[in-house]
């Protein structure tokens, strides 16, 4: 089985290839002794690896995963075959269009334009409040506001659809 | 002394003021908000009353429902702790008119410091030095962009109500300034209610230097060093130590004294932090914090003094128990916030509940901390869960013992700014002790390459196999329990709630 593996951003392949019950890893081609087990059920695991022992903590479900070994977070985006064929698809189709998410989860405090309004790249948007701190949002690219998704007051989750801006040039 | 005490605030420093009040023999009465039923502060105390509400603006700000709580048992002091209403004059001085202590310095004094452009003409006048800038405030950001002329860019906006960054906005030239000056005047109205800004000058090259300051009610002050908090972010601090790498035993004195002379010029009494901006061999008056700090720990443990019990013991209206020739500096502290950020993200605001948590330990390693496991950290309050605090005989120990502190620990469910400050550990100029309060920003924390990336790829992939294959094997409900087990909880919570509002004793 093979798994496509990105952390912090760089890629990675393993496969895991089981024999009379012993996994066997191979991490980028070359093989990696590993043994793994799980501590409490709630996140701890023990490995050791090349005669190492690790405390190693892993968080997140299913794709999204957050390792931490000896305090260093490691950002992991894991992908196995099937997933990395309709990944690609998707990654493909959101290229298009401008939509901007929220970056975090927060109340907004104001929204600085209309639909249909003109904006520049760097242009504020609207105005987000988290933890007492106001943040401008800024057009990533400059457009057209073609929707808004919110309004003022409203609190929003980390990734929400907030302001759609159509590409000028793009035929409406 | 006093037997019993009230303690307005949560989290850690709720946990901090309990520890020693308890040491010295006095019941502390909590104080709760709905979404704290569950705290460590809570289950902490002596007694604990609900304030109701789950924001703080319907909970920990309500003045007339402390006083009450305070009335109701019998308290006979209030300690603020920081932030909430730890520098609210109205506050204080309805505590005093309630016939109670008030853990903290004169109201007077709170408005003076509290005030940013009050402050500056009274450290004016007490000959405290001062960075150049306005001692008015300005209307618009055009009457900004012309007073700026006779500042010189860049240009600090800054709250004239403000605390904890916020309302801050820097202006490098006159086309930034209209945009920041809307921020930041939107901002201040929203945290303090009051949107008026002023301007200043920022220095080149500053370092954030703070003294410690205890004033009894007898004229008796003295100071116990200082701390650099240079390592911060949007003026928010993430590593504090002390002693200050660069400050030596006469800049210490000197500021030392220029920083009690700032206390003495607003009547102050109890514990408070002058606050000074550092550049290239001079240091200027930034404000004062009339409260105790977050960061007070690092001066107790350089110290030996428990800062907090010092407070409790001159607002009972004891002398200072020292002279300042009896205080001694020994080694060097250092101090990392833990908050709840996702510092891959850009230290965006995190949530979650804490799942798996594990504690760093081990000789001179301190934790001031509110986290348990099964914590939901929301919006609702200060990100900062913890606190890691360790000494050693001297800077490098105190370095690497905090390096190893940080690797010890983890917080699972919640992702917190303790690779932040593990990178900002690792870093050649930190370690020789040449940083400015630019560090942190410019310090690049994306798409670090991490010493075991194909450990982690692998364990990942195995990780992922095993939790599909139990899923396969129908051991899965994992998950399912999981989520039962919250609706539960939350079902419970409100249950208790709304029918034994006094909680556990």
């Amino acid at each position: 089985m093979k798994y496509f593996v990105e952390i912090n951003g760089r890629p990675h392949e393993v496969e895991l290839t089981e024999r009379l019950g012993v996994l066997s890893v191979k991490v980028d081609g070359e093989p990696l002794d590993l043994a793994y087990s799980e501590v409490d059920g709630l996140g701890q695991f023990f490995v050791l690896s090349e005669g190492r022992s690790y405390a190693v903590s892993i968080d997140g479900e299913a794709s999204e995963l957050g390792v931490t070994i000896a305090g260093a977070l490691y950002d992991v985006h894991i992908e196995d075959e099937r997933e990395r064929a309709a990944g690609a698809a998707e990654r493909a189709a959101a290229k298009q269009g401008g939509l901007v998410k929220s970056v975090m989860p927060g109340v907004v405090v104001e929204i600085c334009v209309e639909v249909g309004q003109e904006v520049e790249a760097g242009q504020p948007l609207l105005i987000l409040e988290a933890m007492k701190m106001q943040n401008e949002l800024v057009a990533p690219h400059g457009g057209r506001i073609q929707s808004i998704h919110a309004q003022a007051g409203q609190a929003v989750a980390m990734g929400a659809k907030l302001i759609q801006i159509a590409s000028l040039e793009a035929p409406e | 002394m006093f037997q019993r005490i009230l303690i307005a605030n949560r989290g850690e420093i709720a946990l901090r003021v309990i520890r020693t009040a308890r040491e010295m023999g006095i019941e502390c009465v909590t104080v709760f908000s709905e979404a704290d039923a569950h705290s460590l502060h809570t289950r902490m105390g002596h007694v604990a009353v609900p304030l109701g509400g789950r924001l703080p603006s319907e909970s920990y700000l309500v003045a007339d429902k402390i006083l009450k709580a305070a009335k109701e048992t019998g308290a006979q002091a209030i300690h603020p702790g920081y932030g909430f209403l730890s520098e609210n004059a109205a506050f204080a001085r309805a505590v005093v008119d309630a016939g109670l202590a008030w853990i903290g310095p004169p109201p007077h004094a709170i408005e003076v410091m509290g005030d940013k452009i009050e402050s500056r003409r009274a450290m004016l006048a007490a000959g405290v030095p001062l960075v150049p800038g306005l001692t008015d405030p300005v209307a618009d950001a055009d009457a900004a962009v012309a007073a700026a002329k006779g500042i010189g860019y860049p240009i600090m906006i800054k709250a004239a109500a403000g605390g904890g960054g916020k309302g801050i906005r820097i202006v490098r030239d006159p086309g930034e300034m209209k945009s920041a000056f809307r921020t930041a005047s939107g901002e201040a109205q929203s945290a303090f209610g009051d949107g008026r800004l002023y301007l200043e000058r920022y220095l080149d090259e500053p370092r954030h230097i703070e003294v410690q300051v205890m004033f009894d009610q007898h004229g008796g002050a003295v100071h116990y060093g200082e701390r650099e908090c240079s390592i911060q972010r949007r003026h928010q601090k993430l590593l504090e130590e002390s002693p200050g790498p660069i400050v030596d035993a006469e800049l210490r004195a000197q500021m030392g004294e220029v920083a009690l002379r700032a206390g003495r010029a607003v009547g102050y009494q109890g514990a408070g932090t002058v606050e000074f901006l550092y550049s290239k061999g001079e240091f200027f008056f930034l404000e004062m914090n009339t409260r105790l700090q977050v960061e007070h720990p690092i001066t107790e443990m350089v110290t030996g003094v428990d800062l907090v019990r010092d407070q409790l013991e001159v607002a009972a209206g004891r002398p200072l128990a020292r002279t300042q020739d009896e205080i001694t500096w020994r080694g060097h502290a250092i101090e990392v916030r833990i908050n709840a950020e996702d510092v891959n993200a850009g230290f965006l605001p995190a949530t979650g509940t804490i799942r798996n948590l594990r504690l760093p330990g081990g000789p001179w390693v301190r934790v001031d901390s509110c986290m348990y496991r099964g914590l939901e950290v929301g919006l609702n309050y200060d990100p900062m869960l913890a606190k890691i605090i360790v000494w050693g005989e001297d800077r490098a120990t105190a370095i690497e013992r905090m390096r190893r502190a940080l690797e010890e620990l983890n917080v699972g469910g919640v992702r917190t700014s303790a690779p932040a400050a593990l990178a900002v550990l690792a870093e050649p100029a930190f370690r020789a002790g040449e940083y400015t309060t630019h560090f942190l920003e410019a310090l690049d924390l994306k798409g670090r390459v991490g010493a075991q990336e194909r450990l982690v790829a692998a364990i990942s992939a195995v990780h992922r196999r095993a939790m599909a294959s139990r899923r396969a094997l129908g051991a899965d409900a994992g998950d399912r329990r999981g989520w039962q087990a919250r609706s539960r909880a939350a079902l419970s919570d409100h249950v208790r709630l709304a029918t034994n509002p006094g909680g556990q004793a």
